[in-house]
């Protein structure tokens, strides 16, 4: 269905543009069909793109184009990118506002937990202070619970393979207290 | 059919509205603006940079001097009056994230820097800020453990300043601005910039983060006028094999497993390309033999030695280069192939000491994760006796497990990053300890093409209390004089002085003198955010100033500030 919309996002476009040069952020349009008119992805596997960390946006879509991580959707669409390319989409959305998904808060019992996990492997030595990211290290604070959680899944499998260090931590780490991290980083 | 042709149009849109969506970018970026300034500083020379260490008027080099004994010579704030000692004025950076820096003062002006590689230039008396240089970040960094800078050293009138994004700069003292730029290596790869650079006889000396990202660690040398590279040392040799060295620098069992790693080493070839070897802590320099020391950190990736076969030398040494040159003199090597990143990281130190025979000579020492200080002979880097342990070690060294190995230290240590400081007279070194207890993980992957490459992980067992220390050992029995216990694991660094005391913070906010004799605390401060950043003293109109950053630290998940604290006496 994804496939459809970002397929069906990029043809609407090449119709609209052919008269005049388009802004980044018309071309950037398609990728609405899936991240969100406003920021909210349209369905919640799919991450938050809008302010989240440039740098990070980059590698992810280099790795896209490069095999490194696989996404049936991503893959074609990053494949016809260059270099430029990739650091100016990443600009332009790293610029936009973060949405707020209205994500419940994590009780203080959860919380706990998850700070003491996050603690344990050293989640805030790459991701920062209130899980802010910087860099190429991405935002989690506030970013969508069931993309999150796919993540952190994908990740334990190794089917998300652009970041093998992130996939011994996520395993040295238990089911019950990545759940946690899950509804913290969530909510916050 | 017609999924590609959609597919190379959106491409080409994209590629035609490149120009523009960057301009749109930068527009509204909201971004801190450097600010440039006056300051009225004069140039520093070379022979005051050699005669830092007699020096109590200005603190010039990270560690005080080129030995980097950080014992500061002025004793006016003594045993005596500490008590008395009180705020002279707080500067608020710009940047609330963990403070790293060694605050460096030169005739009355301060120069301090902040993660993300901001600087300030303050009146060194009031806090007044005269200039900010605001670092324009590029959008690929990658560093394991925070956005951290240790600070600059001027020489003549220029301020140099490595970058996380991987450059290299030198910057006028007077106003803050840009004089040259120079990249060193790229981001994308997992090189970043957090220590301060070392510049003697117009060499800007600078290493390299990124052992946990699969780097080719090195240790070079760019003309201070010019920024050009002068000389290149891969802290990785094309053979990485060593001696197949089973027990480390104290004679405990390593448990390799010598033959496998043979024969991964017949498959595969010398590991050296990909292997790490960062160098993120300032050399010390030997003005009489024109030598620098240094160590060099942990191989990658850190856990998992399974396709990196051999010694991987020069990770976790201790290494000594002609500065003229930057050829080999002399290493050691304290734990050969290492699967627990209990490396080599906290600077080294030039003191005389005693050798085996009992007569004094030129000593090199270091404080490593492993809890001990290691004292050398400098003349070819060979160990003349190592300290008790200043935390506890069991299980040592039990190999990583899927699943998990306890052993103690845990992976930051013993002595993290921190510098020590030393007080010849006493022929003592002090230093700041962390006890946090981990298990071990292992798990394999290939090399991630720049990303983090741990081969594992090292985790914090909740349920085991964690605590610190300031030691004080005498490096010349290796016999601890003094301990005192902190409640959380330490990280910053410490200042000796010669009014007898020693000055260091804790994670909890915590600033405080002991006794540099006994340990006994003599007087304490609350900054209300991690004091983890190493403290520098200094002298304006007759009266000394104590100084330190209390910004919290990243790795440590201490509390974050954005202080700059100046203290003295009425």
């Amino acid at each position: 269905m994804f496939a459809k919309l970002a397929i069906s996002g990029a043809l609407v476009l090449l119709f609209a543009g052919g008269a005049r040069a388009e802004t980044i952020a018309e071309k950037a349009q398609v990728c609405a069909g899936c991240h969100g008119e406003n920021g909210k992805p349209v369905d919640k596997t799919i991450p938050t793109i809008w302010g989240q960390q440039a740098g990070y946006l980059y590698i992810q879509l280099r790795d896209f184009k490069r095999g490194d991580r696989k996404s049936e959707i991503m893959q074609p669409i990053a494949s016809t990118f260059e270099r430029d390319d990739m650091l100016a989409i990443a600009e332009y959305f790293s610029q936009k506002p973060w949405p707020d998904l209205g994500q419940p808060r994590a009780s203080k019992e959860v919380a706990e937990k998850a700070i003491n996990a996050s603690r344990s492997v050293g989640c805030p030595a790459c991701h920062l202070d209130r899980f802010q990211g910087d860099g190429t290290v991405p935002r989690l604070a506030g970013m969508g619970r069931d993309y999150l959680a796919k993540t952190i899944a994908d990740f334990r499998t190794r089917a998300r393979a652009n970041n093998p260090g992130m996939s011994d931590l996520m395993l040295a780490t238990s089911p019950d207290d990545l759940a946690a991290l899950v509804d913290y980083l969530a909510g916050l | 059919m017609s999924i590609m042709k959609g597919r190379a149009a959106f491409a080409a849109m994209i590629g035609v509205g490149l120009l523009s969506g960057v301009a749109i970018g930068q527009e509204v970026k909201q971004e801190q603006k450097s600010v440039v300034g006056n300051a009225n500083v004069p140039p520093v020379t070379q022979e005051q940079l050699n005669a830092a260490d007699k020096n109590a008027k200005d603190f010039l080099l990270t560690n005080g001097n080129y030995a980097q004994t950080r014992f500061y010579p002025g004793k006016q704030i003594s045993r005596d009056n500490v008590k008395n000692l009180h705020v002279a004025w707080i500067f608020q950076t710009d940047v609330k994230e963990s403070l790293e820096t060694s605050p460096i003062v030169v005739d009355g002006v301060m120069f301090v820097t902040t993660s993300f590689s901001h600087v300030y230039a303050l009146d060194a008396k009031t806090g007044q800020q005269l200039w900010h240089y605001a670092h324009k970040m590029g959008p690929i960094t990658v560093y394991c453990c925070g956005p951290n800078n240790r600070g600059i050293q001027v020489l003549n009138d220029r301020v140099y300043l490595a970058t996380l994004d991987s450059k290299l700069m030198a910057l006028n003292a007077k106003t803050g601005e840009v004089v040259w730029t120079t990249n060193i290596a790229d981001p994308e790869l997992g090189y970043s910039e957090t220590m301060a650079p070392t510049v003697i006889k117009d060499k800007v000396l600078i290493g390299t983060n990124g052992g946990e990202y699969g780097i080719r660690g090195f240790v070079r040398a760019y003309d201070a006028k010019t920024g050009k590279q002068l000389w290149n040392f891969n802290t990785i040799p094309e053979n990485s094999v060593g001696v197949w060295a089973t027990k480390d620098a104290t004679g405990r069992d390593m448990h390799r497993n010598i033959q496998a790693e043979k024969d991964t080493l017949a498959k595969i070839g010398d590991p050296y390309a990909k292997l790490g070897g960062g160098v993120w802590q300032n050399p010390s320099v030997d003005l009489a033999t024109n030598r620098i020391y240094f160590v060099v950190g942990n191989p990658s990736p850190d856990l998992d030695g399974s396709n990196r076969p051999g010694d991987n030398l020069y990770t976790n040494s201790l290494v000594s280069l002609d500065l003229e040159t930057g050829k080999y003199v002399c290493h050691f090597q304290y734990i050969a192939h290492d699967v627990w990143d209990l490396d080599a990281v906290s600077p080294t130190v030039l003191v005389n000491v005693k050798g085996k025979d009992g007569k004094t000579i030129p000593g090199v020492i270091h404080a490593g994760k492993t809890g001990h200080i290691y004292v050398h002979d400098r003349k070819d880097c060979s160990m003349i006796r190592f300290s008790e342990a200043m935390v506890p070690q069991e299980n040592m060294w039990v190999l990583p497990t899927k699943e998990g190995a306890r052993m103690l230290p845990g992976a930051n240590g013993g002595v993290e990053w921190s510098p020590i400081a030393t007080d010849p007279g006493q022929e003592l070194a002090y230093a700041i300890n962390l006890h946090q207890p981990m298990t071990y993980h292992v798990e394999n992957s290939p090399y991630p093409n720049g990303k983090l490459w741990l081969g594992g992980a090292f985790k914090v067992i909740p349920s085991e209390q964690q605590s610190g220390n300031i030691t004080a050992v005498n490096y010349n029995t290796g016999k601890i004089k003094w301990q005192v216990k902190t409640p959380e694991p330490m990280i910053g660094g410490i200042l000796a002085t010669a009014g007898g005391l020693v000055f260091t913070g804790e994670g909890n906010g915590k600033f405080a003198a002991y006794n540099s004799s006994n340990g006994k605390e003599l007087w304490s401060f609350r900054a209300g955010a991690g004091v983890n950043a190493p403290p520098s003293s200094y002298m304006i109109g007759g009266k000394q100033y104590i100084v330190v950053g209390a910004g919290g630290n990243t790795q440590l998940d201490y509390k974050r500030g954005n202080n700059i604290i100046a203290f003295t006496l009425d």
